[in-house]
């Protein structure tokens, strides 16, 4: 569980190399528009590398990530709330 | 160690366990069916000529046996199945043994061939499961991409370094 004030990111695969991590818990609120940036100031260089190819699921669900927070479709990370950046899957 | 999602005709699976081909014929076994399909997708020595050493798994589990029941139950209803099984394996998968095993029950058998491809089909493009490959020595391994053939990215960050 994340503590007050925090949301969990899950890490998978290349997501996880990049990050040497496979969670952590970042401050909340955060909308959504800006959770590549964000993830990119702590991890240089992770969105044109990584994050780019990557979806997100908010609470298990996918989400479309904005492009901006100016048009109007922004959703705000939460407390408590599960993100996770899922990079192209390659089950089988 | 392993996780289920069980329904009327649906099984899923997530497990660290060496799979049973048998097990999971029995799973969609029925007086109802005549045929029963059971594709087990193993793991090969090479990718492109170059040898692998060995496969990881990795998965997102809670999304990805939500993932693999959807697409089993979408596959039951269109193929009119007697019943569906899909099973993946996780952690360090050897070569040559199995990683995943689907298995589909049906009055008849066309509808189970053709089921039981397209389970796995959607089961490669959609299910949050990864695969590193591992090539040994200092090269390290690759985290595989199965979308439009793609070779995927290199772990370039080992536990001891920082990334760039």
């Amino acid at each position: 569980m994340a503590p007050i004030g925090h949301f969990t990111v899950l890490y998978f695969a290349s997501a996880s190399s990049y990050t040497l991590k496979d969670s952590e818990f970042l401050p909340t609120p955060l909308p959504l528009s800006k959770l590549f940036d964000h993830l990119d100031q702590r991890y240089k260089g992770m969105k044109a590398k990584v994050l780019e190819s990557c979806l997100v699921t908010l609470n298990l669900e996918y989400v479309d990530v904005p492009e901006s927070a100016t048009d109007g479709q922004d959703l705000i990370i939460k407390e408590g709330d599960e993100v996770a950046i899922i990079p192209p899957v390659s089950s089988g | 160690m392993s996780t289920t999602l069980v329904e009327d005709g649906l099984y899923v699976g997530l497990t660290h366990d060496h799979l049973d081909a048998k097990d999971i014929m029995d799973r969609v076994r029925s007086p109802k069916a005549g045929a029963i399909v059971v594709f087990a997708g193993t793991t090969r020595d090479n990718f492109g000529g170059k040898p692998v050493k060995e496969l990881q798994y990795t998965s997102y589990q809670r999304r990805a046996l939500q993932t693999m029941l959807t697409i089993c139950k979408a596959i039951r209803e269109k193929h009119s199945l007697t019943s569906i099984a899909m099973i993946h394996r996780l952690g360090v998968v050897p070569i040559g043994e199995e990683s995943i095993l689907i298995a589909v029950s049906s009055p008849h058998r066309q509808a189970a061939w053709r089921a039981g491809e397209e389970a796995l089909e959607e089961c490669k493009a959609k299910t949050e499961v990864w695969k590193k490959e591992e090539f040994g020595g200092e090269e390290g391994g690759i985290w595989r991409a199965n979308r439009d053939g793609a070779a995927g990215v290199r772990v370039q960050y080992d536990k001891n370094s920082k990334p760039e």
